[in-house]
């Protein structure tokens, strides 16, 4: 639909339910940072400032996504999306390579805390740095409603492809895909027969008897929310933090420690994913009194055809995964519901985030901003390795920056890096919600779990939980 | 069937048309990671307007097995 903004007609067109996703927690927030993403992409390596600026400027043409501007409707207040035509543009430089490392973090985490003017402002910005150790690259902070995890690594592979190319004449990348292919793709769905079919799935998923929030300090958290609610049979949890003050923690996993890992995912025909979810399923069962039924609400980027893995934008919705076993499954059985559960998950992803919330809160009665999980969980299987053999050996570094607010209580990402491929994990948390110290004691008892269950998959989930 | 089964598999992984054939094997041949497979399973039920059974047709390995999959339901 053609829209006049500021006395340019723009062909305009409504934000997605994955966009919706992050407007509606603006909503529920004081500061509109909450929705950045700050990254740094950095090669060890003498840098051709030039040859960056004008690979960034290529890769922001051919992205239309990093073009993305949302329009208020000042009469409806309805949101709106264009794509602002490309205009070279010239990217600030910072020499920061005589600082101390933990100083460059310090300013760059602060630059991510600068939220962005979402309905009509630019919705992001990049910075060309110099790092300490020779390191070269750049910073980019975004509007998650502009792009998600999948898309950050996606425009990092076009810009550093580009940039080699130029450098080195190595050969040039094809071209991104269409951001407005997508969501056009993504309307289409809207009445569709997959539609009703991811509709039916949901709602018999709200057929079974109601879950139980499980807290991943315990079950004293569910026991005060029912002490405060008066209500003894209360089975939903409200995490909320009263000003989203967050932080991230990341915790490397050794290469060895992954590859045992992936050789255990590769063996057994089950995800990596499902083998990181089995652990922290164990976890908030055993931290629950042995409970049975655990939800986990987990990510799924919903880049399958190669027009939704090129185009950048935010693709991703979230759904519970809700598993129940009895302690005496098996570590290997318990991989397999889960695999079986994400796969049908991923299946039904389609079906809008917020809408499948508002069903949950109505068919149990949940509270406003009540939920059954207490951790949120995604993997993402897409890395900057592609780009790693181009290098030919050349040092390599990726980081994420806090913007010092975080949406969820609680939400781990578990990534590979680019270089030696190890794992690493993200503890973005609210700091009302937890400590570094719970996170610390979290992940090593996770970890423990993990590995105990990989050498031992014939034992139970009580057998596990004993051994550890 | 096998040259509608192509387009939509170019429609998941950046392959020729041509590099296509029935042996190919979706994941390790084409590119394809699981849910790449799943999601394209979902879409072929749409374009062929049949029903799947996703546990059935996941054990599909190679474009000739899912197509014998599909040639088996289109004839039902």
């Amino acid at each position: 639909m053609q829209k006049n903004i500021g006395g340019i007609i723009r062909d305009c067109y409504p934000l997605t339910p994955a966009q919706m996703v992050h407007i509606h927690t603006l909503n529920y927030s004081p500061t509109h940072e909450i929705v950045n993403i700050g990254t740094g992409q950095y090669l060890q390596t003498k840098l051709n400032v030039a040859a960056l600026r004008e690979a960034l400027n290529r890769a922001v043409e051919r992205c239309e996504s990093m073009r993305m501007r949302i329009w208020k409707d000042p009469e409806t207040g309805e949101l709106w999306q264009y794509i602002e035509p490309y205009q070279n543009e010239f990217f600030e430089y910072y020499d920061f390579s005589e600082w101390q490392e933990e100083t460059v973090t310090e300013v760059l985490t602060k630059w991510t805390s600068q939220p962005f003017d979402t309905f009509g402002g630019k919705l992001s910005r990049i910075v060309i740095v110099s790092l300490p150790d020779g390191y070269n690259g750049y910073y980019f902070n975004v509007h998650h409603a502009c792009m998600d995890s999948g898309s950050v690594i996606a425009f990092a592979k076009d810009v550093m492809e580009i940039y080699s190319s130029l450098l080195y004449g190595l050969p040039y990348p094809k071209p991104m895909t269409s951001f407005i292919d997508s969501i056009k793709k993504d309307f289409e769905y809207e009445g569709s027969r997959k539609q009703k079919r991811d509709e039916e799935f949901w709602h018999k998923q709200l057929e079974m008897p109601e879950p139980i929030y499980t807290d991943y300090r315990g079950k004293e958290k569910l026991l005060r929310f029912r002490e405060e609610s008066g209500n003894p049979n209360q089975r939903w949890g409200l995490l909320t933090s009263s000003n989203g003050d967050g932080a991230t923690i990341t915790y490397e996993l050794d290469v060895e420690s992954t590859q045992k890992i992936l050789d255990f995912a590769h063996e057994h025909d089950i995800p990596v994913s499902a083998v990181i979810l089995h652990a922290i399923r164990t976890v908030l069962s055993k931290f629950n009194d042995d409970e049975t039924d655990i939800t986990i609400r987990d990510f799924v980027s919903r880049r399958s055809t190669v027009l939704n893995k090129k185009c950048g934008g935010v693709r991703m919705h979230c759904f519970p995964l809700r598993t129940i076993m009895s302690l005496d499954t098996t570590v290997l059985e318990s991989m397999q519901i889960i695999k079986k559960a994400q796969e049908e998950l991923f299946i039904h992803a389609d079906y809008s985030t917020l809408k499948y919330m508002a069903e949950t809160r109505e068919r149990y009665g949940v509270g406003p901003g009540g939920s059954y999980h207490s951790m949120n969980f995604t993997y993402q299987p897409a890395t900057l390795n592609s780009v790693v053999p181009y290098l030919k050996g050349i040092g390599f570094k990726s980081r994420w920056y806090s913007s010092g607010k975080q949406p969820q209580p609680m939400y781990i990402t578990a990534m590979h890096r680019p270089g030696d491929g190890g794992l690493n994990f993200f503890f973005g948390y609210q700091k009302d919600c937890a400590t570094p110290e719970e996170i610390e004691f979290l992940y090593y008892f996770t970890g423990r779990v993990l590995f105990r269950s990989i050498e031992n998959p014939d034992k139970t989930i009580k057998e596990i939980i004993d051994m550890t | 069937m096998f040259e509608k089964m192509k387009e939509i598999v170019c429609e998941y992984v950046e392959v020729e048309p041509e590099e296509i054939t029935e042996e190919s094997r979706f994941i390790e041949d084409l590119g394809f990671n699981s849910y790449d497979v799943m999601c394209m399973m979902g879409d072929a039920e749409d374009k062929f307007d049949i029903e799947i059974d996703q546990e059935e047709a996941i054990k599909c390995k190679t474009v000739g097995d899912f197509l014998g999959y599909l040639g088996g339901l289109v004839n039902e």
